[in-house]
């Protein structure tokens, strides 16, 4: 998925107006069929994905590459369980049949599948999987969650079919990562020649997985994915085809959606209910809100203003989320709440209690006049601010301009600075700005993920020095102990942990959330069908999530097949 | 032959010059590699594994500007391009340039080709017929049309032509992606298709230009004794048309054309932006977007040599036709 960019950005202005005059309250139509029925289904039938790659396809599919690893994980090779970040951090076993964690949580022993092969023919052992581990740390650019040097990774054995990982600290956490993201690569492909030598700038141009789909032809503008006759699960996959054509920008990707030519998308499309639902009864979409969009206050002291915990909860019980929602995106992402907590994905976690005492829960302008006048602010006596944003960004720049209007009643003169993704993420991560309009980029199975990049100190870094996530420099031990102490808990217990993290978030309001960024999502049932659902939700539903996408493609089937 | 080394000598220097700039501008850019690779793998993935993967790429950010300077000067002589560091990480410089190259010349060459052709056409039709129907509404229109800006005329070609039409021309791209690349009917009817519109956004905005130079070139040799003189030969008006004035007000439009020519290759950038085209104007496009040095550079270098090549080809020419350039250099 890409952003609409910014020649586009008059017909996605003009779409996003009349989004607004439509009053449309939510963009998620779903059929209450789309999931189908459960197999095993008849096979055939072809998929087509939409989904902007902004670049002809290099047809490399190295997985460690990621520049085109989105078009090898998940079709060609997999990974141990996969974890979903939507469903309430289901897990479907994968290579590995099964888990155990030592009750200290350093160690781990997976059960490796057996008669799982290769599309080459070879049979798949425990030993390709300890193959892929130790070649990550042997080559450590392929080592791309940084298990070995960050989560403390210390040794990959096997012992007949079981592999165990040991680690010097409790690893719960990166469970995520290394089962559920890490793609299992053949010993005998990439113990040689090339391969061998560097793994990680290896082309791989004919790409051998134990994946569902192999490779069929590739051309820079379409890639052709075949069904893998040898794979493990019998009968699977239904879907015999799988197109993904090279899209340059959103509008001819948008088209195909609209057409029905590509069934599945994972577009941003303005003005969805015309351009796309309501071309055809079988089209639909659902887009589950996984991350947080919001002001990123720079709480350093060398920054005075936003550094003052009044001006920030003005600016927070200033806004009125569902307004910036509903105009600046157009009614298709949900309105953010103060603590940092994504629903209803993560409902789990959510402490609306603490958000309704806290005041956050409806703006209150009156409060927030109050909050700025006793930092010495008011609309006779404005405070100027400035925001950086991306400059491109148009639901972004549109709800800048909601949030302009919002704070101006209350004393805040704010200007939206519109600036290039290079100078943007520079200033961003350097800490050189007041306000910056930013998601964190990468979500988890759980709101621990997303409050650990914001929130963790370990993740900051000083002005002037690149900061991995905390870009608005958060610093409190509290919160530290807290993400730590995530890792040991129980379920219950990490529940309790991300109602205090909340808790953190509605006090020192070192973050303020406004809208929920969603993985986009279309869906046409005019032929395929086993799509996720609210109902069901069983993964990300975005082909442009991998490994989810795997999960996604062993679920479809076609309604002509089965006749 | 002084006239000759010195155009040569001065070809190398302006090579030089615009090689260094091309080196040291991007790089004066904001971002980095790096930041730009972060951002697209959604920071998911440790920075130190990404800095490394760009290492066993080709990108050395650690080492002196000065050594990353000659090395660079090398490899552009030597064409051992390296890989990208972009959007398309790890793809050969040279593949990803090959691919692209034959659509912009195709389609970028072609239409200036064509507007060429058109325009100086017309320009002597409305020379010829001053104060006529013709050279009063022309000239006017086509003052109009060199100013509108490409991706306008583009915009506007695609509303009215694809989007209204109900998509009887194709927007974007430069063949269906359903089809495969082969020598059928088919496939190439598929492509001309595709290039209708993208090369009329280029005549459109082009040929106003040619138009008013030829007419005005026109108009100033028709007021020339010789064309006079062949008037009152008695010789045909188509005569005098062609081949008295035509073909001596031609000349200052070819050495413009054969400039126009070098920027062929740097593509009209907006126009296959808007159209989704994918030559070398968009990879550029693409390249600065992700701080893809490489590709950045090699992209620089063409359109520079190609520039550059051609001026010296048309300083030839021109010494080779015109007398007076010889003894004057």
């Amino acid at each position: 998925m890409r952003r609409s960019r910014s020649l586009v950005a008059l017909v996605a202005l003009s779409a996003v107006l009349a989004a607004c005059s439509a009053k449309s309250t939510t963009g998620t139509t779903t059929d209450k069929d789309a999931s189908g029925t459960d197999g095993p289904h008849k096979q055939g039938g072809t998929v087509t994905i939409a989904n902007t790659a902004g670049q002809t396809w290099p047809c490399q599919f190295n997985p460690f590459n990621p520049a085109v690893n989105g078009q090898a994980i998940g079709f060609i090779y997999e990974t141990l369980v996969h974890v979903s970040v939507v469903g309430n951090s289901k897990e479907t076993p994968m290579l590995a049949t099964g888990y155990k964690w030592s009750a200290d949580g350093k160690t781990i022993v997976f059960t490796i599948r057996d008669g799982v092969k290769w599309s080459d023919g070879q049979a798949f052992s425990a030993d390709d999987v300890v193959f892929t581990f130790n070649m990550m740390k042997a080559h450590p650019a392929t080592d791309l969650y940084a298990l070995w040097t960050g989560a403390g990774l210390q040794s990959v054995t096997a012992a007949g079919s079981e592999v165990t990982m040991t680690f010097n600290q409790t690893a719960k956490t990166y469970f995520y990562n290394l089962a559920g993201l890490v793609p299992i690569v053949p010993k005998h492909i990439f113990s040689t020649g090339e391969a061998a030598a560097n793994p990680e700038t290896w082309a791989n141009t004919k790409p051998i997985g134990t994946g569902p789909y192999t490779m069929g032809t590739c051309g820079p503008n379409n890639i052709e994915y075949l069904a893998n006759p040898t794979f493990w699960q019998p009968g699977k996959p239904y879907i015999q085809k799988v197109e993904y054509p090279a899209y340059l920008d959103n509008a001819p990707a948008n088209n195909d959606l609209a057409s029905g030519k590509a069934q599945w998308g994972g577009q941003f499309i303005p003005n969805i209910k015309a351009f796309y639902l309501a071309k055809s009864a079988d089209n639909h979409t659902w887009s589950p809100p996984v991350l947080n969009v919001g002001l990123f206050p720079n709480l350093d002291p060398s920054h005075p203003i936003t550094s003052k915990l009044e001006v920030r909860q003005a600016i927070a019980a200033a806004l009125d989320r569902t307004q910036i929602a509903l105009i600046g995106e157009g009614g298709q992402q949900p309105a953010a709440n103060q603590t940092g907590v994504v629903v209803p994905t993560f409902d789990k976690y959510f402490d609306q209690a603490a958000l309704t005492a806290s005041g956050y829960d409806k703006p209150d302008v009156e409060k927030a006049k109050t909050l700025l006048a006793s930092a010495g602010y008011s609309p006779a006596k404005p405070l100027k601010l400035t925001v950086i944003t991306i400059t491109g960004y148009t639901d972004w720049d549109a709800s800048l301009a909601v949030i302009k209007q919002q704070l101006q009643p209350i004393g805040i003169d704010l200007t939206v600075d519109d600036l290039a993704q290079q100078t943007f993420v520079g200033k961003l991560f350097t800490g050189n700005f007041d306000l910056a309009y930013y998601a964190e980029p990468n979500s988890g199975p759980s709101p621990y993920y997303e409050l650990r990049q914001l929130l963790h100190s370990k993740l900051t870094a000083p002005i002037g020095k690149n900061a991995i996530s905390n870009y608005e420099r958060y610093n409190n031990p509290e919160a530290d102990k807290l993400l730590d102490d995530y890792a040991t808990a129980d379920e219950a217990g990490q529940v309790e942990i991300v109602k205090k993290l909340s808790a953190i978030m509605l006090r020192d309001v070192p973050v303020i959330p406004t809208t929920e960024s969603v993985d986009w999502f279309q869906y046409n049932t005019s032929d395929i069908l086993g799509w996720p659902t609210p109902e069901n939700p069983y993964a990300e539903p975005s082909p442009y999530k991998v490994p989810d996408n795997e999960q996604v493609l062993l679920h479809l089937y076609s309604k002509a097949a089965q006749k | 032959m002084r006239y000759v080394l010195r155009r040569l000598g001065f070809f190398v220097l302006t090579l030089w010059a615009a090689l260094t700039l091309n080196f040291f501008i991007p790089r004066f850019m904001p971002g980095s590699p790096l930041q730009a690779l972060q951002i697209r793998t959604k920071n998911r993935l440790s920075p130190v594994a990404l800095e490394q993967m760009l290492t066993s790429f080709g990108f050395k950010p650690n080492e002196s500007v000065g050594v990353q300077y000659l090395d660079y000067l090398g490899h552009m002589f030597s064409g051992n391009w390296g890989v990208s560091i972009g959007a398309t990480l790890g793809e050969p410089i040279t593949k990803i340039v090959a691919q692209a190259l034959p659509w912009t010349l195709g389609l970028v060459g072609t239409a200036t080709v064509l507007s060429f052709l058109l325009g100086s056409m017309v320009g002597v039709v409305a020379g010829w017929r001053r104060g006529g129907a013709l050279d009063s509404i022309l000239p006017s229109v086509f003052v109009v049309t060199s100013a509108l800006p490409y991706f306008w005329v583009g915009l506007l070609l695609i509303l009215v032509f694809s989007v209204w039409t109900g998509g009887l021309l194709p927007s974007n791209f430069n063949y269906d992606s359903s089809l495969q690349p082969e020598f059928t009917a088919e496939f190439i009817g598929n492509v001309l298709q595709h290039a209708i519109l993208p090369g009329l956004t280029i005549v459109i905005t082009a040929v106003g230009g040619w138009v008013l130079t030829m007419r005005n070139n026109m108009i100033t040799t028709l007021a020339e004794d010789y064309i006079r003189m062949g008037r009152a030969k008695g010789l045909s008006n188509r005569k005098i048309m062609y081949q008295y004035a035509a073909r001596n007000a031609f000349l200052p439009n070819l050495s413009g054309f054969a400039m126009s020519l070098g920027f062929v290759i740097s593509g009209a950038i907006l126009v296959e932006y808007v159209f989704n085209y994918p030559g070398l104007g968009y990879l550029l496009y693409n390249a600065v977007q992700n701080t893809d040095y490489p590709l950045m550079q090699v992209l620089f270098m063409l359109f520079t040599v190609a520039v550059l090549v051609s001026v010296l080809l048309c300083d030839f020419a021109t010494a080779w036709l015109d007398p007076r350039a010889r003894a004057k250099g």
